[in-house]
């Protein structure tokens, strides 16, 4: 199975695609895109609490663009430090922070400006101050090696040019004992080269 | 790739149906395009 970019894909151009499309989302969650978005979307076919997502800034909501659900993996216990890579607008990071409670840290990394920012907003509007959101990529985290006890990450890492950097950087920054709360997408058939070397395909 | 990187007791604890009903639904059948939930632990 391929786990790193065809040689001749064009990262960069991969980079801004991924950029400008999470900056639609955030900007205009109602706009045409490849893949389901929202809170309905998340109740439906994730199984996210429809009761929980309603106790949400509508901001984080609307803009949520995951492929799976990693609440429903493992609980994260309270005074946890969780790191949420790829956090977007935040419903997942702001329901890390709810279970981490007020003796625990929800440390949300986004590559998108105007994601890292709607992510902000959204914790300021939950009233959740254990919050934090910093620029950064999931290849090199911003982070110490050895300081998180949970990261989550929800249809994110399948994104990065280099699975085993990015798998690697996770591993660095867990705690011994941490877990990683996974969630993505798979290919259960081998993808031709043409089709990985599709920046528009690897979008959505 | 998980265990590569050192990750211990790895597990695929749910699946989704994430794209259908979306324009990509067909090629994710054709490939097999699945949303998991996945457990890792670095020991």
């Amino acid at each position: 199975m391929a786990i790193a970019c065809p040689v001749d894909l064009d990262i960069r151009k991969l980079r801004d695609e991924i950029r400008s499309i999470y900056a639609r989302v955030a900007s205009d969650p109602s706009g045409e895109f490849h893949f389901h978005r929202g809170p309905d979307y998340a109740a439906e076919f994730l199984r996210y609490d429809r009761a929980a997502l309603a106790q949400l800034p509508v901001e984080s909501t609307a803009s949520f663009a995951g492929v799976a659900n990693p609440h429903r993996i493992a609980p994260i216990e309270e005074g946890s430090v969780v790191v949420d890579i790829g956090c977007g607008a935040g419903m997942d990071l702001l329901l890390a922070a709810k279970s981490a409670g007020p003796r625990g840290r929800a440390i949300g990394i986004d590559m998108t400006e105007a994601m890292a920012e709607k992510a902000r907003a959204s914790a300021r509007a939950a009233g959740l101050d254990n919050v934090e959101v910093r620029l950064g990529d999931a290849m090199s985290l911003p982070l110490e090696d050895a300081s998180a006890d949970v990261v989550i990450s929800n249809g994110v890492l399948n994104l990065t040019s280099d699975k085993a950097v990015a798998f690697g950087e996770v591993f660095r920054v867990l705690k011994p004992g941490g877990r990683f709360l996974y969630a993505d997408i798979v290919v259960a058939n081998e993808l031709s080269e043409s089709i990985r070397k599709d920046v528009d395909l690897w979008t959505g | 790739m998980l265990v590569q990187a050192g990750f211990r007791d790895v597990a695929v604890r749910e699946k989704f149906d994430t794209f259908r009903g979306t324009s990509k639904e067909r090629i994710a059948r054709k490939y097999g395009v699945t949303g998991i939930n996945v457990f890792a632990r670095k020991a």
